[in-house]
């Protein structure tokens, strides 16, 4: 699925999860999109519609359905979908221009009138983009919709706009010479203990619990108690081992679990409904 | 020693939605919570939740928060801040390190609402400063309101990983990839749409490996991740500040072995965890836990265990009918039902079935 492997939905996904309005819904007017191809558990879209177009129902895993010919575009849902999944799409705007409403929640917001760059599910550049509206009332919680004409034959990709203060995309460069040498990476960041010093500690005696690891070396007796380590000792077990994680158990949880002085220690056991 | 009817430790969504649940029942509730502020994570949730629109659905998980803290009040849940649970011992008793001291806390029931803690993952250079945890990255932008960088790789395409990387682009950064071992993205497609629209780019199939730098992370190494390894020669270097760690939390456990409870390996749930019944009760009597604990989860289902066991302690009490309880409890196990539904909440559905047939004895 388009969806798990490119972080977007396919027309496709759309088309078969959520429906697609018709052209001739298209050529009435602004009608809102729903793009939430997944079944997850949220509807709060269903009661964000003043014309009770949107319909999730029970289970509200449901993927949501849009009834072209009840919605009038009015963009309710598009700031109240907790996923940012609801667009509002306009190809009745001109000729030769179209309409898309979009959740931005970006800051600083555009300005009605602005040239901005229309960018498509994915991010890529589609065209260039005049803002029309910004739109962020206080039922909307914080959820500004932006409003941008553009050519129309773009209206079906193109879902947001270049964030004003964007920087250019990073460059990743190949390293095929890359080295590294793990057993001195650290594993106990509280006793400085490395990976190659576990290791050697599960080879030379048999440490197979973390418990045993942690007589040997130390691992989990600082500051934390193992709170970021444990895992990570636990790893070096099973690849020394090739034991399954279910098979190591944590090491052993002794109080207190967190720092604590001897004068807090002395007051122990003295509480609020003792006498003197 | 100090008496409470109900000591529940850890006010984060689990614990608070438990006590109100519980003292609006009438039972007398004591929250200890290590933080200067409860609420736990919720107030660096600033994302709309999904769920039921009866129930939170569409609302920041910070006005949550909000509302928990105020009912929290409302109905005379007792709560002590700065106050971290540091043992459990015999006979329900709660050591508590509260202004310097140490106080014992002996009560009837015990709720543990610990949460999760974030995995750390090993590779050269993850002791760099500017190497966090998402978790960390989150409450440094949404709490402390601290850019902790202006370009970060993202490890782990998880819904922490993604929401944290949505936010750091919020936060003003950029978000210059992020990495999934898995051959397919892990979060909710919604949040992985904002991102990715947003441009960052997810590079599935690969693993950091390395972190490079001086007194910070001033680089990173990716590169292809196939059977557990670094495939040669597919090495990719960029320029970042700062790298955040998503992969996986595991149920914070401590005090509950410390009390004696069951616990398996629930491999759905983050690991080791404590066993538990319908009613989130232990294998030790009168030991309850909910939220994290009781398998990592979300926020949404936090609230609802913690409301379920909070109904079963007034129940264990007396403070409420059989027949009410019943009813009460069922409500609520039919929505967390419907909130492990589809193909995100099957498996930990499958899980927690599982547990609570298993049994606690």
């Amino acid at each position: 699925m388009s969806i798990l492997q490119n972080g977007f939905p396919s027309l496709e996904e759309i088309r078969a999860a959520n429906g697609w309005p018709s052209e001739e819904r298209f050529a009435k007017g602004p009608v809102a999109i729903a793009e939430c191809v997944q079944e997850i558990p949220c509807n709060p879209c269903e009661a964000a519609c003043p014309m009770h177009a949107i319909q999730v129902g029970n289970p509200i895993t449901n993927n949501p359905h849009i009834n072209e010919s009840l919605c009038t575009g009015c963009g309710m849902c598009v700031a109240a979908c907790s996923g940012l999944a609801i667009f509002v799409v306009d190809k009745s705007y001109s000729d030769t221009l179209g309409k898309v409403s979009f959740p931005f929640e970006y800051l600083p917001l555009p300005e009605k009138g602005d040239e901005v760059d229309a960018l498509d599910r994915s991010g890529s550049f589609v065209c260039k983009g005049v803002v029309t509206r910004v739109l962020n009332p206080a039922r909307n919680d914080h959820t500004p919709v932006v409003t941008i004409e553009i050519p129309k034959e773009h209206v079906d990709e193109v879902r947001t706009i270049r964030r004003l203060n964007a920087a250019e995309p990073a460059v990743f460069t190949p390293v095929p010479d890359a080295e590294y040498i793990d057993d001195d990476v650290i594993v106990c960041r509280c006793e400085e203990v490395t990976a190659g010093q576990v290791r050697k500690a599960v080879r030379e005696y048999a440490g197979e619990s973390v418990t045993s690891i942690k007589r040997r070396v130390r691992c989990g007796m600082g500051l934390c108690q193992g709170k970021t380590c444990g895992k990570l000792v636990t790893r070096i077990i099973q690849e020394e081992t090739g034991k399954k994680a279910s098979e190591i158990p944590p090491a052993t949880d002794r109080p207190p679990v967190r720092p604590v002085t001897f004068g807090a220690l002395a007051t122990a056991g003295k509480g609020e409904d003792d006498n003197g | 020693m100090t008496q409470r009817e109900v000591v529940v430790i850890g006010g984060g969504p689990a614990g608070l939605a438990a006590s109100i649940e519980a003292a609006r029942l009438g039972a007398k509730v004591l929250v200890v919570d290590e933080n200067k502020r409860p609420g736990g994570q919720l107030f660096k949730q600033i994302h709309k939740f999904f769920g039921s629109r009866a129930h939170n659905a569409g609302i920041r998980g910070i006005d949550i928060g909000r509302q928990l803290l105020k009912d929290t009040e409302e109905c005379g849940v007792e709560v002590w801040l700065n106050s971290a649970a540091i043992g459990v011992f015999s006979d329900n008793r709660v050591a508590v390190l509260r202004d310097g001291r140490t106080e014992i806390v002996q009560a009837q029931k015990i709720l543990m609402c610990t949460g999760g803690s974030e995995n750390a993952l090993r590779f050269p250079g993850w002791t760099l400063p500017g190497v966090m945890g998402a978790g960390a990255a989150q409450t440094m932008i949404n709490v402390n309101r601290v850019l902790p960088g202006k370009r970060v790789l993202m490890v782990g395409s998880g819904n922490v990983g993604v929401i944290v990387a949505y936010q750091l682009l919020q936060a003003g950064a950029d978000v210059v990839g992020i990495v999934e071992g898995m051959p397919r993205i892990g979060a909710y497609g919604v949040h992985a749409a904002k991102v990715r629209r947003a441009g960052v780019p997810f590079f599935l199939g690969h693993t950091i490996v390395q972190a490079i730098g001086d007194d910070h992370v001033r680089q990173a190494i990716i590169g292809e991740f196939k059977d557990g390894q670094v495939v040669p020669n597919t090495e990719k270097i960029v320029d970042v500040d700062v790298i955040c760690v998503a992969v996986g939390l595991r149920p914070l456990t401590e005090l509950a072995w410390m009390a004696g409870v069951k616990h398996d390996f629930i491999p759905e749930m983050g690991g080791w965890m404590p066993l538990h019944n319908e009613n989130m009760e232990t294998s030790m009597p009168g030991v309850y836990v909910a939220g994290d604990i009781a398998g990592v989860e979300e926020a949404n289902t936090a609230m609802d265990e913690g409301r379920l066991a909070g109904v079963a302690i007034a129940q264990s009490l007396g403070r409420i009918g059989n027949d009410e309880a019943e009813a009460k409890k069922q409500e609520i196990r039919d929505r967390l039902a419907a909130l492990r539904m589809g193909p995100f909440g099957e498996r930990r559905q499958a899980a927690k079935q599982r547990i609570v047939e298993r049994g606690v004895n």
